[in-house]
């Protein structure tokens, strides 16, 4: 846990890290002039960029709709002020009247502190976006977020975790460093857990070259989620499926978005189009996780290299359209506990897909409860951007982050006797969510959306 | 002084103010929308889309929902606003007699004028007041606030007290016509004196001056920003259909895929 006056950050990648992800570090004499460089470069291409640094009026209004600023109580982490760390500078250098007037606008030189204080807030971030949603003006902090993000990275300042999940996306096309004979192996054994649980026979199909449909799980689903690959692979063979897991790429997520929009989110594009060319499949569909469904569905289009010629759907997009159309027998009597249901902030506020998870969530349990607020005003489950620090104090920030979230449970009654379900249909959301409800006492266990979709099916 | 503010900074006023709006649009205009980051709602059609700007616009929809104690303020503050800058155009260049357009006699378009600007300018007021109070008072937002921040509410204020006061206080006040003249010499190119040397008059026109020339350079700018924002955000996103290549439920369980009896998987 690096100490820096007090400011709250997480572990940082070393120099050896941060070269497996080809980045040299800018030395600490050259940060200031190369940050301002950077930052120039930003103004001039995002346009969501200069308007959040132009237009907003301090209102005020973002400051009680932000969960990081309702669980701390810290006044950089008001959406407006978390932009402030970057405005004052942008003011300073890029704008007339930063220029003449200096503090009185709110204009500042940039020196290493405030780069630290960056790295510090950005981290305390969870891009989720409700600041824009709730914004009279529809300002976007996240975008404000993602350009510090990048400009750090260029200057070699980033997590330890997500550097080095970016270096395990380069190596093995997952997060989590499977190789294909791990994920073989782990495949065949959820197939005999499935067979020992639902008595059904499902395969994993890894590699099948001529198959109709390429399914990519997020990697965590192999370690933490194994339901919800479970859930997918019931679903495939129910309906009879041709389809296949590609080995290069059993990653549904790309940290890309979260921290280098530039050559690692290309990368993992580029690597998702050459195995959908090499298997010669249809139609790609996505595995459960957030940010990554963001990244694909939504950034893909305009950063690919390739020509994009496969479909790409949400495996939930999937399953609500055979419900709609009654092709699945499911029976929500199966799971007889009290369930609620989070909304991960990229599905629902980035990506739309509100109403679809609520086809397929009362359609799978009898007793669904809605949290409040929810669909796109829903808080964000804290763990947003993979924010999932485990330094001690980054711990505690968590815990705080995820309070509004916490409230929102127990509102709902759910974990009253204990046996309630917290359906948190996103990898980052699970893997934030595991240990909070822990930390909160909620009385819930967490599962996605998948995992009661593959317990619903009737067979027979 | 009085020749300067009258007869020569209308024209640098003007000049600021259009060249500086413009310099910002194209400085917004030049950079790109590079990512697709369509944001809830997700609107499906154009009328859609037009609703969304429309209810923001004109109601404050977001301020109304998130934060109410705001709206109370904001809304008032801004509808005010508008009529009372409407109401110096039309005012003056119908001389108050502009409801005789929607049917009213001459004295009571006057009266009416009076009345409106009265009403207006004292909620406009009121409105500026309560956000200062709001900006001082409430920890949250004082923590959000620049200097800057405050001045321009205090220029507002200031320009709006002032205005006020030539209403409300009729030996200060000043009459239609004169004004129409001059305005209409400054159109002309010709400026001519302010006819009656109201000191209240000349601040009012020199603070309202000022504030034009600060409009490009400041946040007040959020005029235009919220419409570059949502240009970028609410947008008709469709989404590729659903329906997976090759698949036949009803026919897979008939077969019974997946139950012990027949092979684990489809064999393609």
């Amino acid at each position: 846990m690096p100490e820096y006056k007090g400011l709250k950050m997480p572990a940082k990648a070393s120099v050896e890290d941060m070269r497996r992800i080809h980045i040299e570090p800018v030395p600490d004499d050259q940060k200031v002039e190369k940050a301002i460089q950077y930052l120039d470069e930003m103004r001039k291409k995002f346009r969501s960029f200069v308007l959040a640094m132009e237009s907003c009026v301090k209102c005020g209004l973002c400051a009680e709709n932000c969960h990081t600023y309702l669980g701390t109580r810290d006044p950089n982490n008001i959406p407006t002020n978390r932009a402030e760390l970057i405005r004052k500078i942008y003011r300073r250098y890029f704008t007339l009247e930063g220029r003449w007037f200096g503090k009185l606008v709110g204009a500042e030189d940039l020196n290493l502190d405030i780069i630290e204080q960056w790295y510090s807030y950005f981290y305390q971030c969870n891009e989720c976006r409700r600041c824009a949603h709730v914004c009279p003006f529809g300002i976007d902090t996240c975008e404000v977020t993602m350009i510090g993000r990048q400009i750090l990275h260029w200057l070699g300042i980033v997590p330890k975790l997500h550097a080095d999940v970016g270096a395990a996306m380069e190596r093995t096309g997952n997060h989590t460093g499977l190789t294909k004979p791990a994920i073989v192996d782990t495949l065949e054994f959820l197939s005999e857990e499935i067979k020992d649980e639902f008595g059904v026979d499902v395969e994993f199909p890894v590699d099948k070259e001529g198959a109709d449909i390429m399914y990519v799980p997020s990697s965590a689903d192999f370690l933490l989620n194994p339901y919800t690959l479970m859930g997918a692979g019931m679903f495939f063979t129910y309906i009879g499926a041709n389809w296949t897991i590609p080995s290069t790429i059993t990653e549904a997520g790309n940290f890309g978005l979260l921290f280098d929009q530039q050559h690692t989110m290309r990368h993992n594009f580029t690597r998702l189009l050459h195995a959908a060319q090499k298997l010669g499949v249809k139609k790609i569909v996505w595995g459960e996780c957030g940010h990554g469904w963001r990244a694909w569905k939504m950034y893909l289009p305009g950063m690919a290299d390739l020509p994009i010629r496969w479909p790409i759907t949400h495996i939930h997009d999937e399953v609500a359209y055979y419900i709609r159309t009654n092709q699945l027998k499911l029976d929500p009597n199966k799971i007889g506990r009290p369930v609620t249901l989070h909304d991960p902030c990229n599905y629902v506020r980035a990506c739309g897909m509100a109403e679809t998870l609520r086809t397929v969530i009362r359609a799978c349990v009898a007793d669904f409860r809605e949290m409040y607020p929810n669909k796109e005003n829903n808080f964000c489950c804290g763990g947003g951007s993979a924010i999932l620090f485990d330094d001690p104090e980054m711990y505690q920030l968590r815990i705080k982050f995820s309070q509004k979230k916490a409230e929102q449970v127990r509102a709902t009654g759910v974990g009253r006797d204990g046996n309630g379900i917290l359906c948190a249909p996103c990898s980052i959301c699970k893997a934030q969510l595991y240990p909070m409800v822990e930390e909160h006492q909620l009385g819930v266990e967490v599962k996605g959306l998948i995992d009661l979709v593959g317990m619903a099916l009737v067979w027979k | 002084m009085t020749y300067f503010i009258a007869q020569i900074l209308p024209y640098i006023t003007v000049t600021v103010f259009i060249i500086g709006v413009i310099y910002r649009l194209w400085r917004w205009a030049a950079s790109r929308i590079v990512h697709n980051i369509t944001l809830s709602p997700f609107p499906q059609t154009k009328t859609e889309v037009a609703a969304i700007y429309l209810r923001e616009i004109v109601l404050f929809n977001n301020v109304f929902k998130f934060d109410r104690p705001l709206w109370v303020g904001a809304w008032p503050m801004h509808i005010a606003l508008l009529n009372v800058i409407g109401g110096h155009v039309v005012g003056f260049y119908f001389l108050g007699k502009q409801f005789v357009y929607l049917g009213a006699s001459e004295a009571l378009s006057t009266y009416l004028s009076n009345l409106l600007g009265t009403v207006f300018g004292i909620i406009l007021l009121a409105g500026l007041l309560y956000l200062l109070y709001r900006r001082i008072a409430i920890d949250k937002v004082r923590q959000v606030s620049n200097p800057s921040d405050y001045l321009m509410l205090l220029l507002l204020i200031s320009i709006v007290s002032l205005g006020n006061f030539m209403r409300l206080v009729p030996e200060y006040g000043m009459h239609y016509e004169p004004v129409r003249e001059y305005f209409t010499t400054l159109i002309l190119f010709q400026p001519a004196a302010i006819p009656e040397g109201n000191p209240f008059f000349i601040l009012h026109l020199l603070l309202a001056q000022i504030l034009i020339m600060i409009l490009p350079f400041s946040k007040l700018m959020h005029l235009f920003g919220m419409f570059g924002m949502r240009w970028i955000e609410n947008r008709i996103y469709k989404e590729p259909a659903p329906g997976l290549p090759n698949v036949d439920v009803a026919a897979a369980r008939a077969r019974g895929t997946g139950l012990s009896s027949v092979s684990g998987s489809d064999v393609a």
